[in-house]
């Protein structure tokens, strides 16, 4: 008796051992992976990223995870620093394809990473689906395993440019800083073109230096041209310097619109009221009419982040939890986690989520969402002009500085 | 005409801020021979500082100069009495390692304790000007380019005439007959990286009320003030001044007739030139390696 319990004993404990897993039918886990901005100077748009995964993630697997092949798969998301370094994060995709070996990829912030990493996707036909970079560079080389969420880099002014036709007194004059990176350099040649069409005339078009702190040489030049619209397409840092020195030299135009910065709340809190009037963009606001599969709304998915992280979401939060849907639904038309059906699968995806309708072209990029044209007013981001029609009424001319 | 003239005093006043910049920085590297490359992050510690104060105290910025300064000091003094003494005679290469990690320890703690938001320090006068005829001056560039020029010229009368400037001198030039005469190196060199980082520290300021200010400002005004020390020479604090409005002066130019991405390939351009042509900088004594 004593032998035998002595045998058996090991055995049922193995049997018991093996039992348990099986008893859950736990699938395997989906990893996603990516390479964000947590350290360094684009931390500050980065944490969007890094946050919206995870949002997205721990939602979708509240709410049962991937279904496919009779079981359901849990998503799991393997996260690295770039630290604002474009070599690293190469670096670090080529790990999370090769070493890591991660199902599935999900992109960098800002343009320059998403055209260095998307090689990595595209050389280890593994798809990244990405909402952190728009120009239209990424779309060019006819990469296959590239996909994006946010539009196109040479028509962010487009929605501004139609509401330049509207107001009165109808401006003629415009002129277009910009700085010699990928997305603004593509941001700078579409607008080019809009203007042309508009008829609007470019009275100045000067390009600088990424890392410029000193606008007020440029400033003195906008100034003595005296143009009635000032674009800039440049980085936050840059923003931000450019509206300080505007003031300080009093440079007024009767409207100056900026591609990034304006809808952030750290643009609202960096510059006090001399936020107010500035002219932006942006590409989504939390709209109850963008139904979500998995937030109800894009309202919900908002209140849902502010309650989690405490900051209030923009685009880039919007676009990022995008991506984690489009693989999610991607996998589970394939009914596989194979980066070749998700890549074929992701061609043909269509949904509504909380960021708008979802579906690529061809270059994977998405379906054009116009940009929503905004402006400071009273310390709030007013949605102004959707590119059709308009939402509020613009303060158009802005007042100058010296009369604030 | 007018524009010409608005972009030189534009250039003018953009140089008063970089010769403020690169004072401490020449200080130091004259006095301790390290080029200090946390330079920049000093720079940055002084603004966040001013910030703070502004922010959470009220306290304006230009009021609040005299704590950041003392602060900053106090800092500088203790950064070398406890870390920075290992290596005041240690080769170049050992002093330019430790001052990189002090940079990058510095810039990523300041991440940790003020996150990677963009911030200014805006008092209502940062964005004010005066109307001169055509020209339009900037009031806190005007006032920093004040504030620079009391510095340079304070830091001046100090070297030349207190007897503690003397020894500070005496010790950069020779410093086995400093000790002959009774000088304590130690403490001289800990006090002379105070008053870098001081220096640092209200550049800081400065910085930030015309500018915005973030954890990774750094590197980019180590290297700036770089090129400044250089072309300055650093014997003198007057040639500091004269290196600063230079660049600002030239690289304004070449933004206008140029174009704004060339700035930077002017001023290291000039950089490279002073180093050959006149190494010891454009004013001071030429020296011999």
């Amino acid at each position: 008796m004593r032998v035998l319990f002595r045998r058996t004993l090991p055995l049922a404990c193995a049997l018991l051992a093996a039992a348990v897993p099986a008893a859950a039918v736990h699938a395997q886990d989906i990893v996603l992976g990516a390479s964000v901005q947590l350290t360094g100077p684009d931390a500050n748009t980065g944490r969007y990223y890094k946050d919206a995964y995870q949002l997205a993630i721990d939602k979708i697997n509240a709410s049962g995870g991937v279904k496919f092949g009779g079981a359901s798969h849990k998503l799991v998301l393997k996260l690295y620093d770039n630290q604002s370094d474009i070599n690293l994060s190469v670096r670090q995709y080529t790990q999370l394809v090769t070493q890591d070996k991660v199902n599935l990829l999900l992109g960098p912030f800002a343009s320059a990473f998403v055209i260095a990493d998307s090689a990595i996707a595209e050389k280890y036909k593994v798809p990244m689906v990405q909402g952190g970079g728009a120009s239209d560079q990424i779309y060019a080389r006819k990469f296959k395993y590239i996909f994006g969420t946010l539009p196109a880099a040479s028509n962010y002014y487009g929605s501004t440019i139609e509401l330049l036709k509207q107001v009165q007194p109808k401006p003629q004059t415009v002129a277009l800083l910009h700085a010699d990176d990928a997305f603004d350099m593509s941001v700078a040649k579409g607008t080019r073109d809009l203007l042309q069409k508009a008829g609007l005339k470019l009275v100045m078009d000067e390009r600088y230096h990424i890392n410029s702190t000193d606008f007020s040489s440029l400033l003195s030049q906008v100034k003595s041209a005296n143009p009635d619209v000032v674009l800039v397409a440049g980085l936050e840092t840059d923003i931000l310097n450019f509206v300080r020195q505007s003031k300080s030299l009093n440079v007024s135009p009767k409207m100056y619109s900026m591609t990034v910065g304006v809808p952030s709340a750290d643009f609202r809190k960096a510059l006090g009221k001399d936020s107010e009037y500035a002219f932006g963009m942006t590409a989504w606001l939390p709209s109850a009419e963008n139904k979500d599969k998995w937030f109800g709304d894009g309202e919900q998915f908002a209140q849902a982040w502010k309650t989690k992280f405490g900051y209030d979401p923009d685009y880039h939060a919007g676009s990022g939890v995008a991506d984690v849907e489009a693989l999610t639904l991607a996998m589970e038309a394939a009914g596989s986690a194979e980066p070749q059906k998700v890549r074929d699968a992701l061609a043909k995806v269509k949904f509504d989520s909380e960021y708008g309708m979802v579906a690529f072209h061809e270059n994977g990029q998405i379906f054009d969402i116009p940009q929503i044209v905004i402006q400071i007013q009273n310390d709030k981001v007013v949605p102004i002009f959707s590119g059709k029609g308009l939402l509020a009424k613009p303060v158009y001319p802005v007042p100058a500085w010296n009369a604030r | 005409m007018d524009l010409f003239a608005q972009i030189l005093v534009n250039g003018v006043l953009l140089g008063g801020l970089y010769a403020i910049m690169a004072l401490g920085l020449a200080l130091v590297w004259g006095v301790l021979n390290i080029v200090n490359l946390a330079h920049g992050a000093f720079i940055m510690l002084g603004a966040y500082l001013s910030w703070s104060l502004y922010t959470f105290l009220g306290i304006d910025p230009f009021v609040g100069l005299p704590i950041t300064a003392v602060v900053m000091f106090a800092l500088g003094y203790a950064l070398q009495r406890g870390l920075l003494n290992l290596l005041v005679r240690a080769p170049m290469f050992n002093t330019l390692l430790i001052t990189f990690g002090l940079e990058v320890v510095l810039t990523y703690l300041a991440q940790m304790v003020f996150s990677a938001d963009f911030r200014a320090i805006n008092p209502s006068y940062a964005g004010a000007s005066v109307a001169l005829g055509p020209i339009t001056i900037p009031v806190a560039r005007l006032a920093a380019f004040g504030a620079a020029l009391v510095l340079t010229v304070g830091l001046w009368l100090f070297l030349l005439h207190t007897r503690l400037g003397r020894a500070i001198r005496a010790t950069a030039q020779n410093l086995v007959a400093a000790r002959l005469y009774g000088v304590e190196p130690m403490r001289l060199y800990a006090v002379t990286f105070g008053l870098g980082m001081a220096l640092a520290g209200m550049a800081g300021t400065l910085y930030g009320t015309v500018s915005q200010i973030n954890p990774y400002i750094g590197s980019a005004l180590t290297a700036k003030s770089f090129a400044i020390a250089i072309i300055g020479g650093l014997d003198n604090p007057l040639g500091v001044i004269v290196g600063g409005v230079l660049l600002g002066v030239i690289e304004s130019l070449t933004t206008l007739y140029i174009g704004p991405t060339f700035a930077d390939v002017a001023s290291f351009g000039i950089l490279v030139l002073v180093l050959i042509i006149r190494p010891g900088g454009l004013i001071g004594r030429t020296r011999t390696a």
